[in-house]
């Protein structure tokens, strides 16, 4: 499927177009928060007052690409948790006022389909709508899930992004489970870290794909996923997915690879690009985004912008090999136990592969 | 219309629910029309003594000594009825460890809940008000899957759905097109939600529980009666089913949205009505051919009204319908999976369930679901669930 329109709310300037990448801002402290666009021509002021950080952001990247963008197939939405503070609201008036009457806004901001839900209420879309959930895989399965679609012939043009937002809720329990790092951080001096822990991010992109070729070209050409596997297990994976697609591992140019700075699991980074790319640029973005488990959806926007064309800034160069973009690989894991691959293509040559 | 290659068959399942712990218990159940709604034993909380619920009878001591779960540590409800019916469920397709692990082996579940039906631990850890919980990889939709997912090994596609209470009948259609897209040669796929404080007090909120049993239909239905449970079916490309004998296929399914309202459902049942003209023209069938309608029938207002609506506008005449809600309850994310293995049990034995708490119709519609039990001759069956954020999902099943 093609890239036909994307935009990203995340820790860094990346509203704007590709600016992001020539200013990268640095962090300190364990969470990376989203920075907010100016919602006002998007969502109605008496609609935003009532939402969430995870609604606004989800929204305000899903309508203002529904604005520019219509006539949609289908809104397809990966977002592990959906909107905590809602939750989390909700759940604590039901102990703190041992279930007395409560109204239904905190519960219902709470279901993590609503962002598609809202999506296809605003646009009066009814066409297909889904929403993934399932941890750190759950916008790989929305893109899957999109790919599945063009190759049904069911759809011409599809939205599909993530959404994830840190709220006490899960930033508390995550700590509690030695996810982040205890200690003062700069998220520039994240990839490298000797500690266990990451730091907490947050965002959302989204992207129009379309089933016939636009005029950049730039095409998502595969997705796959395994969770608990061993290394050989991975490569297998890894081998499989890209002769697949007639594609061999010298011909990726980059590996965008899922470093969080955590000393426990970086390795599986290290020994996919070192053993199977030893050829390519390896290229990291948890530095501009923190760690959250549909992250893989800003890669994805990142590995866009740099087929594109853009420079690459030296905050995300990890290994620089010269060698100009045309494949590039995604590898990402959260928490080591679910791992996935997106493999994109800046390809201008005729098709191999014609299938969508 | 389909082609050999892409049919896919259903080759096993596994439930648990108010009316048994197991597909054959459930059986027995809507066949002698005993309802699993009544106060609960088991469920805490302080709506137990004013509403009435679908509680399933096993307690979670007795849930885990009949699973072998042995080490696995921050076990939930939710957790415990996914492995009772997933196991139901691998076992009675003849699914081997190797074939639950393959690459060709795809898992996609649903949930709501998730782990929060641990609603009083939650708080006390998302408030860094406990050390050493076991619980913190718990509370997520998707925990329940990825417990399954490791003790299991399984190494193909894994996904888990969460569009409300269409939830996991979108997994169904999920684990077909997995199958149908080469991504896998076949699915385990289904849903679980436990009772909950979070979704009861949330429902309590929408002012939509019925204190008394729900009546789905009905011209007087206040409500509806939450539940839980779990089931699992085994989706089956033809070629893969090596003689195995297949309870049914699944023939069509549409997803669609009714882009109206949050927790309600237009007038014009537009989502409703898309869904179900999908899956029947998927089959290739004009709504004639439907022999019986498992209905989402939550026994709200407005969820039954529109879904009349929506019956009367696209059948004619409307096929027997019911909605077994009336036995089980509203079971959430586990609701479309549940409700796919009573399709198929009504297919495979050629019978009608009926729908319980049924006096009068709502008008204009004046539709008139099933009330006794009874023998059919049946080909297709349809299953409808509907969701919050109004998601909207039609399957239909034939014969096999």
């Amino acid at each position: 499927m093609y890239l036909i329109d994307m935009l990203a709310i995340s820790p860094q300037e990346s509203w704007n177009g590709k600016a992001y990448l020539n200013n990268i801002r640095i962090v300190s402290g364990n969470k990376l928060m989203a920075i907010e666009p100016d919602y006002g021509d998007i969502i109605k002021p008496s609609q935003l007052r009532r939402m969430g950080k995870a609604l606004r952001m989800g929204i305000g990247c899903g309508a203002e690409l529904m604005k520019r963008n219509e006539e949609l197939d289908g809104i397809i939405i990966g977002t592990s948790e959906g909107g905590l503070e809602g939750c989390i609201s909700f759940l604590n008036q039901i102990v703190d006022y041992d279930e007395g009457t409560l109204t239904p806004t905190n519960f219902i901001q709470g279901t993590p389909n609503l962002v598609a839900g809202h999506l296809a209420l605003i646009s009066g879309n009814s066409g297909y709508n889904i929403t993934h959930v399932n941890g750190g895989l759950s916008f790989e399965n929305a893109l899957t899930d999109a790919l599945m679609l063009f190759a049904e012939g069911k759809a011409e043009r599809l939205l599909v992004g993530n959404v994830e937002e840190i709220s006490d809720y899960n930033f508390n329990i995550g700590y509690l489970a030695g996810l982040y790092k205890g200690e003062d951080s700069l998220s520039s001096g994240l990839i490298g870290s000797a500690t266990p822990g990451t730091l907490a991010g947050e965002g959302s992109a989204m992207f129009v794909f379309g089933r016939s070729k636009q005029p950049d070209s730039l095409r998502l050409v595969d997705v796959a996923c395994i969770s608990y596997p061993t290394k050989e297990e991975l490569s297998k994976l890894i081998c499989r997915t890209l002769e697949g697609k007639g594609v061999s591992s010298s011909d990726i140019d980059a590996v965008i690879a899922g470093y969080s700075g955590d000393s426990r699991s970086d390795f599986w980074y290290d020994d996919i690009t070192n053993e199977l790319f030893p050829g390519a640029s390896v290229y990291t973005y948890k530095n501009l985004v923190g760690e959250y488990p549909s992250s893989s959806a800003f890669a994805l926007k990142l590995g866009f912008d740099l087929l594109r064309g853009d420079s690459v800034p030296a905050e995300i160069v990890k290994k620089e090999t010269g060698r100009p973009l045309r494949n590039v690989l995604i590898y990402n894991h959260y928490r080591a136990k679910q791992h996935s691959l997106i493999l994109i293509s800046g390809d201008f040559s005729p098709e191999k592969d014609s299938s969508p | 219309m389909l082609q050999a290659q892409d049919e896919v068959y259903i080759s096993g399942f596994g439930c648990i629910t108010p009316i048994g712990s197991n597909a054959e218990e459930c059986l027995s159940s809507l066949r002698s029309g005993k309802s699993g709604i009544r106060r609960p034993v088991l469920f805490q909380s302080k709506y137990a003594s004013l509403y009435l619920f679908g509680e399933v009878s096993l307690s979670n001591e007795e849930l885990l000594s009949q699973l072998d779960v042995a080490g696995m540590k921050g076990l939930t409800r939710t957790d415990l009825l996914a492995f009772k019916a997933f196991k139901e469920a691998v076992e009675s397709a003849g699914l081997s460890p190797e074939e639950i692990s393959s690459p060709d082996t795809a898992f996609v579940s649903a949930s709501t809940v998730g782990g929060m039906c641990l609603t009083d631990q939650l708080y006390k850890d998302s408030n860094l008000l406990t050390n050493d919980s076991e619980y913190l990889d718990s509370y997520s939709c998707s925990a329940h899957a990825n417990r399954i997912v490791e003790r299991y090994q399984i190494k193909g596609p894994v996904d888990v759905i969460n569009t409300a209470c269409s939830s996991s009948a979108n997994a169904l259609m999920h684990g077909a097109r997995l199958i149908r897209s080469g991504r896998a040669k076949r699915a385990i796929v289904g849903g679980v939600d436990s009772l909950s404080k979070y979704t009861v007090n949330g429902f309590n909120s929408l002012q939509i529980l019925s204190s008394d049993r729900c009546k789905p239909f009905d011209s007087e239905r206040d409500g509806l009666n939450l539940g839980e449970g779990a089931a699992y079916l085994v989706l089956e490309r033809a070629d893969e089913l090596k003689g195995k004998k297949a309870s049914a296929q699944l023939v069509g399914y549409g997803n669609s949205n009714d882009a109206y309202h949050t927790s309600s459902m237009s007038d014009e049942a537009v989502g409703i009505l898309r869904a179900i003209g999908e899956a029947a023209s998927m089959a290739g069938l004009s709504g004639k051919e439907i022999g019986y309608i498992n209905a989402h029938g939550t026994g709200t207002e407005n969820n039954d009204s529109v879904e009349a609506e929506a019956f009367r506008r696209f059948f004619d005449p409307v096929p027997p319908f019911s909605s077994t809600k009336s036995y089980i309850g509203h079971t959430l994310g586990a609701a479309g999976g549940i409700e796919a293995i009573i399709s198929i049990m009504a297919l495979g034995h050629g019978e009608l369930y009926p729908n319980l708490n049924f006096s009068r119709a709502i008008q204009p519609q004046g539709l008139h679901p099933i009330t006794e039990f009874r023998k059919a001759e049946l080909e297709y069956v349809m299953s409808n669930s509907y969701g919050f954020s109004g998601n909207c999902t039609s399957l239909i099943f034939k014969k096999a």
